[in-house]
This record gives structure tokens, C-alpha cells and sequence, in this order.
């Protein structure tokens, strides 16, 4: 702890003659340089002086032990991997982490503990992978290291979906990237060779320069090209015609008539081969490294149950791994930890934060003979609980389990490409079929049959057919991304556009899920100011979400907040404090009628009211609401003009439900849900063929979220709906989920526009190939132009969403 | 001429799969999992130069 000698800002000795001495706020305060003083200056008057308590975490009013979790080497030893006697790794999830400084915090302190060789936090997926000395520390040090930060560690094992996941992406880069390598020189020999066509070339150099491209393009066909043909091997077992086998097909013929031409002395299409292949490759690899995230949104939902326990054995408290309780078994659980195993309470009362299970900020009081769930948070005292269900039966457990059959039941969306592909094969094999058997009947005598065949199989190769799709859904991805919107692939963008009923979670998503100070009733005599200094001193220091909007509301209005003695918190009730003027309360109705306090009648509609009383007198209340996101109203009704059904499923109350819809004009509203309900909902109406999107942001969201055909997340939510969720918007704003629909409505436009002209080009050149009219050189000249068109209209989608959105943009900010 | 133009294809592949070993390390290295992380952490200062205000207390 900072001594008298030691920088009230940095912490560091102060140098001999180097102090500097200044008064803030009436206390005196040591600094080692001036620097640090204008820094405290600054930090302080920013409003942001509660820094210098917290990073400290001595403040009262902060629940003992929420972030000194205790960490047990025996239970963290299984997530150890011994690499040598000096050298050991351990992985773990960091809950908490909001932005890049947190990693950048993260990284440096971690590194600082003794015996930590190298750390790597992963800021996609807040997983961080550290090597340590054994000798020097215990995994235990690291944890409590980061757990004083304020943030959670969980150990965490990589389940064998995740690592395969990073294999299989890992081996589609190097696909693409040797497709890449190699169709340079591939295209490098074929400019050689069509320069060759046009002025002539000697022949032994031609033949030579063909071996080259052979040999260079062949690598490409069978290593890159590899997945083309195990999808193409699936949709010939599944008798379902796939663009993999359209892809196959082109290729394959491209390139074993290269091969016998260049035998036989005429001219090559390695070219073809290779450029198709890598750009399609490209397309994939762009899409899976999206797609990557959302596997571990089970796991990280079944570490919200600490992994151990307090089991209470007589007069002892014995730590145990939580899988190890047994129904009847009987656990402490202290204020800061989240509960292990579903139980009821045995002895004590407390506040839980039962987010997890509605959605709803507001704590929840509990006592003797309640049920509590795994999973919620203790937040005021420690409880008793007599031990319900097995660790593999809880809450938690069961909701791992919805999310995972969720996630199992949806039907992989079939992209249009594949719809077309499906049509498209059969086609185009027996047009091939045709020519060659109508000429092997008209023209016994030269090899035209074949000829002519084959280069029926090639024109309809589908270069541009096979870009139309991932080039679209790149520039929108990419126009999306900066603008907040993250589409977990090319089928999630389609299917956005398909949709046809928006559901909405209330609480965090169409509400800021903040509570905030609505309005401020003082007391005849008392000014709003003193009400709200007075309510904000006591509640200064409390994690409850209501005395954080009351603290909020005090910064703004700029009312320096005293120092805080000692508070005392009433589970259910309310806070009271001894302060300089006499005793305050700040609570319930309740809770002040029961301290014989009078009150007048209060006006207060649906708010949540917070009375407050100094030495025995009420002096004033405060109104408090979760108010609606500024943009939910235009919001909404863009996304009702542009013809969606908007629905709003919620686990609050009615009243509160019916405040929201009435002002937001959503006609269609459910209550008092719980995760399998919304789940249920959502399924019942995907079986009217409705297709849905589920807007949310809590963890009792999460099963709804994977079931949905489009789970939508915003920024701000927890880590496991954003798993969970197929569409996330890094900003919470509301007004991004209408321009996702319009960025996915557009696409799924310039799609369509593209695969029309992928066709037209066929629609021409099939007829003229069959017919034997097609020269090789002009094959190749309107293939590509074919190519160019659609990746030119695909850039275009770019151009008209940001023309559209900066305009938006000009006229909302006149 | 034929020999001299095989000689410069055969250099130029030599070059173009030194580029290409150098990536297929990098990938198995594990340089491309996060590529969201290196863009912020390149604005991180690094604290070998004693800066103060940074170093925690046991």
C-alpha cells in the first residue's frame, strides 16, 4: 500500500528532495516529480479520481472477495502443460476484457510476476497462453495476479473441435497461399504464351514453357484445389449437385485437355485452372476466419460456474472441485462469487444478480428457503446453500446443453450459388453429353466429338460463376466492418437478407440495461443538489447498478462526492451510513417506513423509486428508469418500413414490457420469459416458416441467439451472446441492425446481378462451343471479361453502401 | 536463347519458393491466428525504457 514517502500517482519512492507537496480538495498529497501531479490533476478533475481507490480495490462498499477470488494450485494443476523441468504453459480465458488496453495491461503485468517467460493475450478471443517457469511460480500466483486487476481468469483446455478449427484454417491459408505462389508463375508462362498466339513463337520455346506452367499449375489442382474435389466426392455421395462440383468439373477438364493439347501441340489453359481455384480459395478463406469465434461459446458459458467450492464440513471450510458436491451437501458461497451448483439457501439472506438468467440488471433478493441458480453472482453477503443438483445437472449445465442443440438443430443455410450450382450441373453435363454425341454421329472421322465436348465443359467453367458470391460478400463484409458490423460469413449475409421477423430482448438491447436517475423529487426546503450529493455519498462505492446511476448522475451534474465512512447494506432494503451530519438512508419505501421515517406520497408511474432520509427526515426522492437506447425509436420504425415484423421477447414484467412496446409502437410482445421459452418461441414460429432474427445481448439470450436463423449481438453484451450470436454489431447502436438488413438486402441484389451475368456469358459461349465456332483465344478473352464484370459490379456494392450511409450521416447531423 | 530462358525460369521459382517456405513458417508459427491484436499492440510503448507510473507493487 502507498506510504507516506511513496507518489500518491505512480507508486514510486519519492527521491530525497524531490518531493512536491500539493492540497487537492482539502488533503494533503505527496508527489515525486511534477509530472505526476499534472497527471493527478488532470486525472482528478476529470471526475475520474476514483481510479486512485480502485486500482487498489480498498474501498468500502466493494463486496469482499470479487476480485480475490481464491485460486487453488491442486485444482489449476490439471490445466498445466510441462513442457521441461523449467518450462511449463497454461491457458486461460481473461473475463473482462473490453478493449485493446485491457490486452495491452494484461500482457505487461502478467509479464512483471516473477518466473513468467512469455505471454500472449489474444484480443479476438481473450484467451491468453502463458509460459512459466514451475520453479519460480505456481499458476495460482499468475491467477491471483489477474485476478487483482479486476479481471477473471478461467483455466481453460482446448476441446478438440476449437483446435481442429484453428488446424483447418490454418491449412486453408497455406492452400491459398501456395494457389497464390504458384498462379503468379502460372499467369507469368501464360503471357508468354498468348504474346506466342498473337506474333508467333518458336515451338521448341513454346512446348518448354508449357512443361513449366504444367508443372507449376498441377501442385495447384490437386494440393490447393484439394477440398474442391473432397466437396465435389460429398455432393456426388449425397446425389446433391454443389458449386464444389461445378468447380471440379471446370477444373478438371481445364486441365486435362491442357495437358493432352500440350502433347499434342496446341494450346494450354493451366491459366484458367489455377486463377480459379485461388480466387475461390481466397473467397473461403475470407469467410472461415469469421466463422472461427463461435465454437467456444459453450465453453465459455460452462466456466460461469467456478469450478470450486466452499464445502462446509462441520466446524471446517474445505475447498473441493465443485463436480465433486453431492445433493445435500452443504456450501459457502461469499459475496463476489458466483454460485457453483443450483441449491437453496440454508442460512443467511443476500442479493444475487440473476442476469444470467432474465437478462435484468436489477440484484434480486434471496433468502432462507429460496432457490438459487448456478451460475448467478452473490453480491452483498455470504450465504449458506444446501446443495440441490449434481454440477452436471445445473442451471448452467442445462443452458451449455440448449445452446449446443440449438446450434446442432439449425440447418446450414444453402447459399444461392449452390441453389444455382444444383440447376446448373446437370445442365451443363448433359449439354456436353449432347454435342458430343451429335457430333460423333454427324463426324465419325476426326476427334471434333471430343473437341468440342470439352470445350463446352470448359466455357462453362465457372470462373465468374464461382466469384459472384465471395466477391459480393466480401466488399460487404468489409463496408460492413467499418462500419461496426460483423457478419460471421457469406451464408449469414444472405440470410439476413431473407428475413422476415426481427425479435428484439428488452433489457441492454433496446434499453441501455444502465439504470439512470429519471427525476429528482427533494423534500420541501432541499435543493435537488444536496439530495442527490447526500443519496450519491452513501451509494458511492456500491456495485449495484441503481447506485452507480445515481453516482453517474451526481459526476454529471458535477457534485464532488465526499469521502465515504463506512456503509452498511441491507440485503433487499437499502444502505446505511453514519455520516458528519447523521444517519443516512437510501433505500426502499420499505426499508425507510420500517426505520420509522415519514413519507409523503410519491408520484412515480412505472419507476423504480429510491427514498432518501438524513438524521430521521425524508429529504427527497429519486426516480429511477432504464431508459431506451436515444436511437430504438427511429431504429425500429426503419426496420418496420422496410417490411420486417418486429417482436419483443422479454423476462421483465408486463408493465415494463408494455411501457417499451407502446413507446416503440411493437404491437407484438411476450413476457416473463425464460431462455427455453424464447428458445421455444422462436422454434414454433421457424416451423411456421418464418425465418427470424433474434436481437440480444444477455447470457439468457445465448440459446435463442444459436437458434435463431440470424443471432444477432451488440457491443456491450456478454462474451457468450456474442459467441453465440452469427451477427455482431461492435457498436451498440441500434440503427446498425437496419443498415445490416440493407447491407445484406443489397448484396443479396448484387449476387443475383452477378450470377445473371456469369449466365449471360454461358448463355452466349455454350451454344458457339457446342456448335465447334468457339476459337480457344476468344473462350479465354469473354471469360474473362465475364470475370471482370462481376468483380466490377461487386465493387460497386462497396461504392453504394457508403455513398448511402455518408449521406444518412450528412442529414443526421444537420 | 531457349537455354538462357530456362536458366531465368528455373531462378525465378528458386526465389518464388524461398517467399513461399518463408510464409508456410510464418503460418505454422501461428503468426496469421490473430490478426485482430498486432495492429493495437504496435501502438503499445514498450516499458524497457523505465518509464515510470507503470510498475506495480507486490
Amino acid at each position: 500500500m502507498v506510504t507516506a514517502d511513496t507518489c500518491i500517482h505512480c507508486k514510486l519512492p519519492i527521491p530525497r528532495g524531490d518531493l512536491v507537496v500539493d492540497e487537492i480538495d482539502g488533503k494533503e498529497l505527496h508527489f515525486c516529480c511534477y509530472g505526476c501531479q499534472g497527471v493527478y490533476r488532470i486525472i482528478n478533475g476529470a471526475g475520474l479520481g476514483k481510479f486512485y481507490q480502485q486500482r487498489d480495490w480498498h474501498q468500502e462498499g466493494v463486496p469482499d472477495g470479487v476480485f480475490g477470488t481464491a485460486f487453488d494450485d491442486d485444482l489449476l494443476a490439471g490445466h498445466v502443460v510441462t513442457r521441461n523441468e523449467t518450462s511449463a504453459e497454461i491457458a486461460l480465458i481473461i473475463e473482462g476484457i473490453r478493449c485493446a488496453s485491457c490486452v495491452w495491461l494484461l500482457e505487461k503485468l502478467i509479464d512483471k510476476v516473477q518466473g513468467v517467460e512469455t505471454v500472449r493475450v489474444n484480443y479476438g478471443t481473450h484467451r491468453a497462453q502463458i509460459r512459466f517457469n514451475p520453479k519460480e511460480t505456481t499458476p495460482k500466483e499468475i491467477f491471483t495476479n489477474i485476478s487483482r486487476l479486476g479481471y477473471l481468469p478461467h483455466p481453460y483446455t482446448s476441446g478438440a473441435a476449437q483446435r481442429a478449427a484453428v488446424k483447418e484454417q490454418r491449412s486453408l491459408l497455406i492452400r491459398f497461399g501456395t494457389a497464390a505462389f504458384l498462379s503468379m508463375q502460372v499467369m507469368g508462362f501464360s503471357f508468354a504464351l498468348y504474346g506466342g498466339y498473337f506474333h508467333g513463337i518458336d515451338p521448341s520455346i513454346r512446348v518448354t514453357i508449357q512443361y513449366f506452367a504444367a508443372a507449376v499449375a498441377t501442385p495447384v489442382v490437386f494440393y490447393s484445389g484439394w477440398p474442391f474435389f473432397a466437396g465435389a466426392w460429398r455432393s456426388i455421395r449425397n446425389k446433391a449437385p454443389s458449386m464444389d462440383l461445378l468447380i471440379t468439373l471446370g477444373v478438371t477438364t481445364a486441365y486435362s485437355y491442357s495437358i493432352y493439347s500440350m502433347l499434342a501441340g496446341g494450346e494450354v489453359y493451366f491459366d484458367t485452372a489455377a486463377m480459379i481455384i485461388t480466387l475461390i480459395l481466397l473467397g473461403r478463406l475470407f469467410e472461415g476466419s469469421a466463422r472461427n469465434r463461435s465454437i467456444s461459446g459453450i465453453d465459455k458459458l460452462l466456466r460461469l460456474a467456478p469450478e470450486s467450492a466452499n464445502l462446509m464440513a462441520g466446524e471446517h471450510i474445505q475447498v473441493v472441485a465443485s463436480t465433486s458436491l453431492k445433493p445435500g451437501d452443504l456450501i459457502l458461497v461469499r459475496p463476489g462469487e458466483r454460485i457453483p451448483v443450483d441449491g437453496l439457501i440454508h442460512g443467511g439472506k443476500t442479493e444475487l444478480d440473476e442476469a444470467t438468467i432474465s437478462g435484468e440488471p436489477m440484484p434480486v433478493l434471496k433468502q432462507q428457503g429460496d432457490t438459487v441458480l448456478a451460475g448467478t453472482l452473490n453480491l452483498s453477503s455470504s450465504i449458506q446453500l444446501r446443495v440441490e443438483r449434481v454440477a452436471a445437472e445445473s442451471f448452467i449445465a442445462r443452458m451449455a446443453l440448449m445452446v449446443e442443440e440449438a446450434q446442432n438443430r439449425k440447418a446450414p443455410i444453402q447459399s444461392l450459388a449452390d441453389k444455382v450450382a444444383t440447376l446448373f450441373v446437370p445442365f451443363v453435363t448433359l449439354t456436353a453429353a449432347g454435342t458430343w454425341l451429335f457430333w460423333f454421329l454427324n463426324d465419325v472421322q476426326s476427334n471434333a466429338a471430343l473437341l468440342n465436348a470439352v470445350s463446352v465443359l470448359i466455357v462453362a467453367c465457372p470462373c465468374a460463376l464461382g466469384l459472384a458470391t465471395p466477391t459480393a460478400v466480401l466488399v460487404a463484409s468489409g463496408n460492413a466492418a467499418t462500419r461496426g458490423i460483423l457478419f460471421r460469413g457469406g451464408d449469414i449475409l444472405e440470410m439476413t437478407a431473407r428475413i422476415g421477423t426481427i425479435a428484439f430482448d428488452k433489457t441492454g438491447t433496446l434499453t441501455l440495461g444502465k439504470p439512470t436517475v429519471e427525476k429528482i423529487i427533494p423534500a420541501p426546503g432541499q435543493s435537488e443538489e444536496s439530495l442527490l450529493r447526500i443519496a450519491s455519498q452513501v451509494e458511492n462505492g456500491s456495485s449495484h447498478p441503481i447506485a452507480r446511476g445515481i453516482v453517474a448522475r451526481a459526476k454529471v451534474a458535477g457534485i464532488h462526492i465526499g469521502t465515504t465512512n463506512s456503509v452498511e447494506t441491507v440485503p433487499g432494503r437499502g444502505l446505511r451510513m453514519v455520516g458528519s451530519e447523521g444517519e443516512i438512508l437510501v433505500g426502499s419505501l420499505a426499508f425507510l417506513e420500517e426505520c420509522n421515517i415519514e413519507i409523503p406520497f410519491v408520484e412515480s408511474g412505472s419507476l423504480t423509486e429510491v427514498y432518501v432520509s438524513l438524521a430521521g427526515h425524508w429529504i427527497g426522492t429519486l426516480l429511477i428508469v432504464d431508459p431506451l437506447r436515444e436511437e430504438a425509436d427511429s431504429a425500429v420504425g426503419q426496420l418496420q418500413q422496410s417490411g420486417l415484423r418486429t417482436v419483443l421477447l422479454t423476462g421483465d414484467r408486463l408493465a415494463a414490457a408494455q411501457e417499451v412496446s407502446s413507446k416503440l409502437a411493437i404491437s407484438d410482445f411476450h413476457t416473463n420469459l425464460n431462455p427455453a421459452d424464447k428458445t421455444e418461441w422462436i422454434r414454433s414460429h421457424q416451423e411456421a416458416g418464418e425465418k427470424i432474427m433474434m436481437v440480444g445481448d444477455g447470457i439468457n439470450d445465448a440459446p435463442a441467439l444459436s437458434l435463431a436463423d440470424v443471432g444477432c449481438a451488440m457491443a456491450g453484451g456478454t462474451d457468450i451472446a456474442l459467441e453465440t450470436s452469427d451477427l455482431v454489431l461492435t457498436r451498440a447502436n441500434l440503427g446498425r441492425v437496419y443498415e445490416a438488413v440493407y447491407i445484406a438486402r443489397k448484396t443479396l441484389v448484387v449476387i443475383k446481378q452477378n450470377l445473371f451475368w456469369a449466365f449471360a456469358y454461358n448463355l452466349i459461349t455454350i451454344p458457339l462451343a457446342a456448335s465447334g465456332n468457339l476459337a480457344p483465344v476468344w473462350a479465354a478473352l469473354t471469360m474473362a471479361s465475364s470475370s471482370v464484370i462481376v468483380v466490377g459490379n461487386s465493387l460497386r456494392l462497396g461504392r453504394v453502401i457508403r455513398r448511402t450511409f455518408s449521406v444518412a450521416k450528412a442529414r443526421a447531423s444537420n | 536463347m531457349l537455354k538462357s530462358i530456362i536458366i531465368l525460369i528455373i531462378l525465378s521459382l528458386c526465389i518464388g519458393t524461398g517467399a513461399w517456405l518463408f510464409f508456410i513458417w510464418a503460418v505454422k508459427r501461428g503468426d496469421f491466428d490473430d490478426i485482430e491484436g498486432p495492429k493495437y499492440r504496435m501502438l503499445d510503448d514498450e516499458d524497457d525504457q523505465g518509464s515510470q507510473g507503470e510498475k506495480h507493487e507486490e
